[in-house]
C-alpha cells in the first residue's frame, strides 16, 4: 500500500534515514523496533506524508507521491506521535476533529466518537480538556482521534510509552477490534516501539532499525558501540559493563548485533572456540514467536536475549534468577 | 497647574455636551484605524504565517526586512507616499492626496510590518505538533492554518491590538498625507497637535481623552472576544 524506495532523508545534512525499500502492505501489523534516535519517528513521518524524503520516493498503491501530496491522499494515513498534542477544546471535540474536517455529519460523527472512546476507555473523560488529562490519557485520546477517521494506514509512535499495563492492553484490544471491522482495504498498522516484547506479541512482522538503516538481523541485542582494536583480527566493543569481542575490519562507531540464535546457553562455562563467554543470571523467560523457541533474557553485565528450545529450558532448569552462561563466537557478532 | 485643571474641565464639558466636531474627528479616526487595521491584518497575518511555516529561499532575509520595517519612521513613510501620491507622482492621477484614503494607505504600510513580524513570532511560538496533528488528521492548507491560528489566538489578538494601536496613535503619515483638513482629514492625533499649538489646551486634552478611550474600548472588545472558551 505505502512504500518507501531508495529513501535517504537528511536533517541539516545529517543522514537520519537510509532505506533501500520499506513497505507497509494493506492489512499488515508491522512493528518497527530500535533505539531512541534510530530513525523510527522520521520513518513514520515520511510514511504519514508529513515530510517528503530528501532523496528517493514514497509510493502509494505503486504510484509515486508528489512532493506536496494532495489532501485526499494524506487522509488515507494518519500518525499518532510519541508525545501527541491535543488541540484546544474537549476530548470529545478532539476525537471528532478529523471527522469534522471530512464533513462527517453530527450524528454519525458522534456515533463514531463514542465508539472509539468506549473501546479506549475514554467515555468518562469526554468533557475534559487537555490540561486535565495525564500523559497516558492524552496518548489514548490521540489514538482514538486517529482511529475515528478510519484510515487505511495507522502509524503509532511508541503508543504505550506513557501507558500502564491496563491502558496498553486496552489499546491493543481497540486495534484488534478496529481491524476486525471489515473494510476495504483492511486497516494496516505500523507501530514504532522499543518494547520488543509488545512487538512480538501482536505484530505479524518486525523490522529493526538502527542508525537509520534496516538491521539485517532480528532486533534483539542491538548495541551502539565504539570498536577498538583487541588483537590481530578482532575488535573489542564496550557494551554496558562488559566487552564483546568481534571479528571485523571496521573500527570506530558502529552498530553491533548478537543474533539470539547464535548464543549458546549453558549452566557452566563450556570449553569451546567461543571468544565471548559471559556469566550472569536469567531475568526473564518468554515464549518466543509461535514455533520459534523460547527467549531467555539474562543480565550478563548487559541484557542479552538468547533463543533456545523449550527442551533446553527444561534440561537446564532455566528460570528467573538462575545463574547462566552465554557464549558466542566473535565471528557470530554482526557489525553494520 | 491651573491651566491643566481648566483643560480637564473644558474637556469634560466638550465630551458631555457631545460636541459635533469632537464626535466627527473621533468617528473619522475610528474609520481610518479600523479600515487600516483590517487591511494590514488581512495581508500581514497570512504573510506572517507563511514566513513562520514555509521554508523558502530568502526567508531569513524576508524576516529581517519585516523586522527592520517595524522601526520605520512614520514621517518617512508619509514622505515616500507623499511623493507617490502628489500631483506629479506616479499615483497622482488617483487624486488621493489629502484624503482619508491616503492616510489609510500610509497606516497600512506602517501596520503591515507589525502584523507580519508579530504574527510570524506568534505562529513560531505554537508547538510544531499542532500543525502536524492537523495535517495528519486530514486538514488541507487552509484548515491547518486555521487550526494553528486557533492555538495562537491570544498572541494573534495581541498582534491585532498592536496594529490598531500603531494606526490610531500615528501622526506623521496622517499629517503629511491627510493634511489635517477640518471636516475631511482631521484625525484625533493631528487635531491634538494643532489645538495644542494654537493654545486651545482644553480641546486638545478632550481629544486626547477620546483617543485613550478609543484604544481602551478596542482592547477590551478584543479581550472579551478571545476570552470566550479557554484551554
Amino acid at each position: 500500500m505505502v512504500e518507501l524506495r531508495g529513501v535517504r532523508h537528511r536533517y541539516d545534512r545529517r543522514l537520519v534515514l537510509d532505506l533501500e525499500q520499506f513497505a507497509v502492505p494493506a492489512g499488515a501489523m508491522l512493528a518497527v523496533v530500535g533505539h531512541n534516535g534510530s530513525g523510527k519517528s522520521t520513518l513514520l513521518r515520511l510514511l504519514a506524508l508529513l515530510e517528503a524524503p530528501t532523496e528517493g520516493q514514497v509510493l502509494w498503491d505503486g504510484r509515486p507521491v508528489r512532493h506536496r501530496p494532495p489532501t485526499a491522499l494524506r487522509r488515507r494515513v494518519t500518525l499518532v506521535e510519541q508525545r501527541p498534542m491535543l488541540l484546544r477544546g474537549t476530548v470529545l471535540e478532539n476525537i471528532g476533529f478529523g471527522l469534522r474536517l471530512r464533513g462527517v455529519d453530527g450524528t454519525e460523527a458522534y456515533k463514531r466518537t463514542a465508539e472509539v472512546a468506549e473501546q479506549l476507555g475514554l467515555l468518562a473523560l469526554l468533557e475534559r480538556r487537555r490540561h486535565e488529562l495525564s500523559d497516558g490519557e492524552v496518548q489514548r485520546v490521540a489514538v482514538a482521534r486517529a482511529l475515528a477517521v478510519r484510515p487505511e494506514v495507522l502509524l503509532l509512535d511508541e503508543p504505550t510509552s506513557s501507558a500502564d499495563r491496563a491502558a496498553s492492553s486496552a489499546l491493543y484490544r481497540a486495534l484488534a477490534e478496529q481491524r476486525a471491522v471489515p473494510s476495504k482495504p483492511p486497516l494496516a498498522v505500523c507501530i514504532a516501539s522499543h518494547q520488543l516484547e509488545d512487538a512480538y506479541r501482536w505484530a505479524d512482522d518486525i523490522r529493526a532499525l538502527a542508525e537509520g538503516r534496516l538491521s539485517p538481523v532480528t532486533p534483539e541485542n542491538l548495541f551502539r558501540v565504539e570498536l577498538a582494536p583487541a588483537g590481530t583480527d578482532t575488535m573489542s566493543a564496550r557494551v554496558g559493563a562488559i566487552d564483546i569481542l568481534v571479528t571485523t575490519d571496521r573500527a570506530g562507531p558502529a552498530v553491533l548485533a548478537v543474533p539470539p540464535g547464535d548464543i549458546f546457553v549453558s549452566s557452566a562455562p563450556l570449553s569451546s572456540s567461543a571468544r565471548n563467554v559471559l556469566k550472569g543470571r536469567v531475568t526473564r523467560i518468554a515464549a518466543h514467536r509461535p514455533g520459534g523457541g523460547v527467549a531467555v533474557t539474562a543480565d550478563v553485565g548487559v541484557e542479552l536475549v538468547a533463543i533456545v528450545t523449550a527442551d533446553a529450558v527444561r534440561e537446564l532448569a532455566l528460570a528467573p534468577g538462575v545463574p547462566v552462561v552465554f557464549s558466542f563466537k566473535a565471528s557470530a557478532v554482526r557489525v553494520f | 497647574m491651573d491651566f491643566l485643571a481648566e483643560g480637564f474641565r473644558r474637556a469634560l464639558a466638550l465630551l458631555l455636551s457631545g460636541d459635533a466636531e469632537v464626535l466627527g474627528i473621533a468617528l473619522l479616526t475610528l474609520k481610518i484605524a479600523v479600515v487600516a487595521t483590517v487591511l494590514a491584518c488581512a495581508i500581514g497575518l497570512p504573510l506572517g504565517y507563511l514566513l513562520a511555516t514555509r521554508r523558502f529561499w530568502g526567508r531569513r532575509a524576508a524576516l529581517t526586512a519585516v523586522n527592520t520595517a517595524l522601526a520605520f519612521p512614520t514621517v518617512v513613510v508619509g514622505l515616500l507616499l507623499f511623493g507617490l501620491l502628489s500631483r506629479r507622482g506616479p499615483l497622482g492621477g488617483l487624486g488621493w492626496l489629502y484624503t482619508w484614503q491616503a492616510i489609510v494607505i500610509g497606516d497600512v504600510l506602517l501596520a503591515l510590518p507589525i502584523a507580519a513580524a508579530l504574527s510570524a513570532a506568534a505562529v513560531q511560538g505554537v508547538d510544531p505538533r499542532v500543525r502536524r496533528t492537523a495535517e495528519t488528521l486530514g486538514a488541507g492548507r487552509w484548515l491547518t492554518a486555521w487550526t494553528v491560528a486557533r492555538e495562537a489566538r491570544f498572541a494573534l489578538a495581541a498582534v491585532i491590538t498592536a496594529a490598531f494601536g500603531q494606526v490610531v496613535a500615528e501622526i506623521g503619515a496622517a499629517m503629511m498625507l491627510g493634511g489635517n483638513i477640518r471636516g475631511s482629514t482631521r484625525t484625533l492625533t493631528t487635531a491634538v497637535a494643532l489645538y495644542t499649538s494654537q493654545g486651545d489646551f482644553g480641546l486638545a486634552l478632550a481629544l486626547g481623552l477620546v483617543l485613550i478611550a478609543l484604544a481602551l474600548i478596542v482592547n477590551v472588545t478584543l479581550q472579551l472576544l478571545q476570552g470566550k472558551g479557554s484551554g
